[in-house]
């Protein structure tokens, strides 16, 4: 069996679902404001770069990058409920995207696995 | 001989290595963050030769065209001459050709720069002397005017406009360096929409893009959104009506503040009211920062993709 990142189909899958999966994150009423003001088109990038991440695809974050990249935010009250809510729509993303359910819970799974990290714990 | 070049000087490079770890090992502190080439963080622009195409993935189709390419995933196979993503190249001797008014508060600059390449709508960096410099879009076309073209506000205390008002004449040198900026045609499809939303002297690139579209036979439906305070900001407003009359494909809509018009005339809202069907659209959006903010989180949150929508913010500096 070939690996989540493959099933899910690479670079190609990350691609269709990053847009869905920002407009979700930029529609959602809990977790908007940690993104106003930021620079969409690099938000994007990083998006991408936590999609190809999640999708089990080839990345060199070290936990000391996820716990840099949200400082800022943690400091802004970035709390469980937000990555909740993150995770919530990164699985609303890949059931529109006709992800298996199995699948689904992978990408949950490793999305998740970076939440200590990311909440600076 | 090394196959790199960062600036001015050779950088060492090993078989197998990337511009990045080449960058780093020199000393060169250059941002990177993912090293996998997904997070953009360590884009360089390749100045002199051409960055091998998987270096370039994931990047804009504007950006490739510029020469930009990710060093963490680039393994090059012949020269390459690299520079920091806003580093400009070096600056070129201009002439002052005219200087004519457009509005009452708006002037149009053209100055003459043998050998400067460019593409319409890009901007450039204009030195009129030691430290007075600015940034300006171009309005004109490279196979089109022997010259470039600048549309520029003069404020009452800016010492830019001052100059330009008072002291510069036909005849004079300053200096441009650049260009820089992604809004310009080449990466739009022939046949795909465009949508074009400039405000006040932001229609400065929107024009040049216009004009670069017509000049290669852009097929697709374009329509022009051009804000302004009042009526009289509505500079080349009768070139932009008898091009539109001229063409089926090509719509211009001017909006100038007035508290009766639909929307008081602001030029997003009337814009995001008319265009409903944007998401394959090819977007151009020039103006204050809020302005093209709104705009382009409106757009992309109606379908737009991020990759089809170009901007350039104008700040206020006198």
């Amino acid at each position: 069996m070939s690996n989540l990142y493959e099933r899910l189909g690479g670079e190609a899958a990350v691609n269709a679902a990053v847009e869905l999966f920002y407009r979700k994150v930029l529609a959602d009423g809990r977790i908007a404001r940690f993104f106003d003001g930021v620079d969409m088109d690099q938000q994007i990038a990083k998006q991408k770069s936590f999609l190809t991440m999640a999708f089990g695809g080839p990345n060199n974050y070290t936990g000391a990058d996820m716990r840099n990249a949200h400082k800022r935010l943690v400091a802004q009250g970035l709390n469980d409920s937000h990555v909740d809510a993150v995770i919530e729509n990164l699985n609303y993303t890949l059931r529109d995207l006709g992800v298996g359910e199995k699948e689904v819970k992978e990408v949950a799974a490793i999305a998740n696995s970076v939440r200590n990290d990311v909440l600076n714990k | 001989m090394s196959l790199l070049r960062y600036e001015d000087r050779p950088v060492d490079i090993r078989p197998g290595e990337t511009v990045l770890e080449a960058l780093l090992r020199a000393g060169i502190d250059a941002p990177h963050s993912c090293r996998a080439g997904n997070c953009q963080s360590c884009m360089h622009r390749a100045i002199d030769g051409a960055p091998p195409p998987e270096s370039q993935s994931g990047l804009a189709d504007a950006q490739r065209a510029m020469g930009y390419f990710l060093p963490c995933i680039c393994r090059p196979t012949t020269p390459l001459t690299i520079l920091r993503p806003d580093d400009l190249n070096a600056s070129l001797e201009a002439i002052v050709r005219a200087i004519d008014p457009l509005s009452e508060d708006i002037i149009r600059l053209r100055v003459e720069a043998d050998g400067f390449a460019y593409r319409p709508g890009q901007f450039i960096e204009l030195s009129a002397g030691e430290d007075l410099r600015r940034h300006y879009s171009l309005a004109s076309h490279p196979e089109e005017d022997p010259f470039l073209e600048m549309h520029i506000r003069l404020h009452q205390d800016g010492r830019m406009s001052r100059h330009l008002a008072e002291t510069l004449q036909p005849g004079d040198k300053v200096h441009v360096a650049g260009p820089s900026g992604s809004c310009f045609y080449e990466g739009v499809n022939v046949d795909q929409p465009m949508l074009l939303i400039g405000a006040g002297t932001g229609l400065a690139p929107i024009y040049g893009v216009l004009r670069d579209a017509l000049h290669k036979g852009h097929r697709g439906p374009i329509r022009l959104y051009h804000g302004a305070r009042s009526r009289k900001g509505l500079y080349l407003s009768d070139e932009l009506r008898a091009l539109s009359d001229a063409r089926d494909n090509f719509n211009y809509r001017p909006c100038a503040f007035d508290p009766s018009a639909p929307h008081g005339g602001d030029v997003a809202a009337t814009a995001l009211e008319a265009e409903r069907n944007i998401a394959d659209a090819a977007i151009f959006l020039c103006g204050g920062e809020n302005l093209v903010k709104r705009l382009k989180r409106e757009l992309f949150m109606r379908g737009a993709s991020l990759k089809n929508i170009r901007s350039d913010v104008f700040t206020l500096s006198g």
